[in-house]
């Protein structure tokens, strides 16, 4: 009986895990765990990232504040694939990134994030609709499907009359329309954004925080940004962590959290 | 990513940067005009010379000599022995050989070649040449079908001759071609050339000058040999021909040695008279064969039959044989040394332009740094990045190639034109001194690739392992 009972238990406890560790993977997104950043400057060492853990739910509106220098960049690109952490792991999607090959890394970087930067970094020689179009020639789509498919984002983020103006023609707002147009080219799962609005005046700015909304409302894009500016980022996110010398400080869930399914 | 949109990318990348694009271009046209250019020099007189070979029939030619005495296998001591022997172990060429010859299946034509030095005077000018014996048949055969004045004899026992026009030409002739007008080159403006219509030479006497043995004044007076007054026993005959024909102009490529400057009847030459030695067979075996033939001429159907016919008439008629083709492959080996020096200049141009690439492109990356660190964040590839900056060279080098050939071609054309207007002796026909053959073309389009890809890669390396955090960051 007791055998039976153990043996039951067993079946229950590990059943449960078992749908629990289910459940995990296609709620959370982004797994940190221990990540260590350290930069080496001549004999100093830095340690940009600090022995980060947390966790992302997908969908979630993620801001992370913090101070210059309190390694927020640092970890975006190490989660966005550019860089290679020191030590620790990131699992994105159910996948260990942290141990990934050179061209394993340009395979995440194309295919499941799209990176928005404060200084837009489109290329200037390209037109807007080129520039769209890039992203999906490292993919390889084709050449129709890819034009049509640029088109399309570029209209989705409002700039469907400008598609053949160069960055240098174009509003910081429209530029930054064109680098979210971009991030979306390879319908990635998730958005990193290195503030983006850091270099717009506060119209313009809330225009591009609306769109960055409605990527994660209306797409379910989980978003990552790094902001300065904490209300926004309150009012607007499902989460906020706060970073300090490469150590979360603050983790706070706002009252939009409860609206992720 | 696919190749065309890579080759799309490079281009697009090169035409936003397009002065750079084209002086870094141009340096490469340079290199490919230089290089084509001057090899084509080399392969355009190689094929004038294998054309002359082809027009002549000289590939399938052989010139047969009496007997087969292995002069390299002679030893100093053996000289007497093989003065003593000669008459008796040679074959000699008579008709009988001639007509076995001519019973080989694979032998189109065989006659037997008879040439002699005399004088000819025309117009009250003396020129010393060489008269040739050729037989009626003939007539049909190169280089004796190209009669470009006048007609052939009718028979070989004809008293129609027929001169080369340059041979009227060393006598200071110039005969007028409606067709194709004869320039002077600038050294030889100066000189005193009588020009003339074709038909004042035409039927005109021709006087032949021969030398003679004088037996009488030997006879007569032997005693003069050693005397006071020694004179040799030769005496000048002259005879009369009329002038049948004039040969076409014949480019400086033309092998002179099947034909002398005037041509006569076989027969009628025979009946000259003339002292027996033209050459040193004749001088030692005069005494026993002076009705042999000094040489028979053999022109072969097929050159596949070269080799079996060679192998008869040595082995099984012990005939000397000497294929005029064999001096060809002397001939090509010149040019293939001539080929190497002007290609390797041509190279170094080439190679210098390479480096002109390497600067350019290392310039471009740098320029580009920010570029690349944007291209890597949206997922570019090392691989994908690198084969950007490759084509991007490769486009170079190609249009490199494509627009220094039409350069050299151009500078071929230009020189060409100089060539023949100002320094080709007068009455050559226009010849064109630079050849491009398919295998230069392309060639040369597939070694400035070569050397592009060469002088992209380490650029595209570098280009390919920027770190995109640095990048990005960089202005």
């Amino acid at each position: 009986m007791l055998h039976f009972g153990l043996i039951l238990f067993i079946i229950i406890f590990f059943g449960y895990n078992l749908k629990r560790i289910t459940i995990l993977q296609i709620v959370v997104i982004i797994q940190i765990k221990d990540l260590v950043k350290i930069y080496r400057k001549g004999e100093i060492e830095i340690s940009a990232v600090d022995h980060l853990s947390f966790s992302v739910k997908k969908g979630t509106f993620l801001s992370i504040v913090g101070r210059s220098g309190s390694g927020k960049s640092t970890l975006l690109n190490l989660v966005g694939g550019l860089d290679t952490p020191t030590s620790g792991s990131i699992v994105f999607d159910g996948k260990d990134i942290s141990g990934l090959s050179r061209s394993e890394l340009a395979f995440h970087r194309r295919y499941r994030v799209g990176m928005i930067f404060q200084s837009f970094n489109l290329i200037y020689s390209r037109n807007a609709l080129d520039n769209v179009i890039l992203a999906m020639i490292f993919s390889g789509i084709s050449k129709k499907d890819r034009k049509e498919r640029a088109i399309r984002l570029l209209k989705q983020v409002g700039l469907g009359d400008r598609i053949f103006h160069r960055p240098d023609e174009l509003s910081g707002g429209e530029t930054q329309r064109v680098a979210i147009a971009r991030a979306l080219a390879n319908d990635p799962e998730v958005i990193l954004a290195d503030e983006p609005t850091g270099n717009l005046d506060s119209l313009t700015a809330a225009e591009i925080m609306d769109l960055l909304i409605e990527l994660n409302q209306k797409l379910g894009k989980t978003v990552l940004m790094i902001t300065h500016e904490q209300q926004m980022a309150q009012k607007i996110s499902h989460r906020v962590i706060r970073l300090l010398d490469g150590k979360v400080v603050d983790d706070i869930m706002t009252d939009k959290i409860n609206e992720i399914e | 990513m696919r190749l065309n949109d890579l080759i799309l990318l490079g281009f697009s990348n090169l035409w936003n940067t397009k002065l750079r694009t084209i002086l870094t271009t141009l340096g490469v046209v340079i290199g490919i005009g230089a290089l084509s250019s001057m090899v084509s020099f080399g392969t355009g007189m190689e094929k004038n010379i294998t054309e002359t070979f082809k027009e002549n029939e000289l590939f399938t030619s052989l010139h047969v000599t009496p007997g087969k005495i292995d002069l390299e296998g002679l030893s100093e001591g053996d000289i007497s022995g093989l003065i003593g022997s000669v008459g008796s172990s040679r074959t000699i060429l008579d008709d009988s050989v001639l007509k076995k010859i001519r019973r080989i299946e694979e032998v189109e034509i065989a006659y037997p070649e008879f040439t002699f030095e005399a004088k000819i005077r025309l117009f009250d000018k003396e020129q010393e040449i060489s008269a040739a014996g050729i037989p009626f048949e003939m007539k049909h055969y190169p280089p004796f079908n190209r009669i470009r004045f006048g007609s052939f004899f009718e028979h070989d026992s004809s008293a129609v001759v027929l001169v080369r026009w340059e041979t009227l030409k060393r006598m200071k002739i110039l005969v007028e071609d409606p067709e194709d007008p004869v320039r002077l080159n600038f050294q030889e403006e100066d000189q005193n050339y009588i020009i003339l219509p074709p038909d004042s030479i035409l039927g005109k006497p021709i006087y032949l000058k021969t030398a003679v043995m004088d037996y009488s004044s030997m006879m007569l007076n032997p005693m003069q040999l050693l005397g006071g007054n020694p004179r040799l026993p030769v005496s000048e005959k002259t005879s009369v021909f009329i002038i049948g024909g004039i040969f076409k102009r014949e480019s400086q490529f033309s092998n002179t040695q099947v034909k002398g400057d005037v041509i006569l009847p076989f027969r009628t030459a025979k009946k000259i008279p003339k002292l027996g030695i033209t050459n040193i067979w004749d001088a030692i075996g005069s005494g026993s064969d002076q009705d042999g033939y000094g040489s028979i001429y053999v022109r072969v159907k097929n050159v596949e039959n070269m080799d079996g016919v060679i192998k008869e008439l040595k082995e099984e008629m012990g005939l000397n044989v000497f294929a005029i083709a064999d001096q060809l492959k002397e001939i090509k080996q010149g040019f293939l040394i001539l080929d190497g020096i002007l290609g390797a200049i041509g190279t170094i141009a080439l190679i210098v332009a390479g480096l002109g690439i390497v600067n350019t492109m290392v310039m471009s990356i740098l320029e580009r740094t920010r570029e690349i660190g944007i291209m890597k964040a949206i997922g570019g590839s090392e691989k994908q990045i690198m084969w950007i900056f490759f084509v991007e060279a490769g486009t170079i080098g190609f249009l490199g190639a494509i627009f220094g050939l039409i350069l050299g071609w151009l500078v071929t054309v230009l020189a060409n034109q100089v060539a023949n207007t100002k320094f080709l002796p007068a009455g050559d026909p226009a010849v064109n001194f630079f050849y491009f053959p398919v295998w230069l073309i392309l060639g040369a389009v597939a070694f400035s690739i070569i050397v592009s890809l060469t002088a992209g890669l380490y650029p595209a390396i570098r280009a390919a392992g920027i770190d995109p955090v640095k990048a990005l960051r960089h202005d």
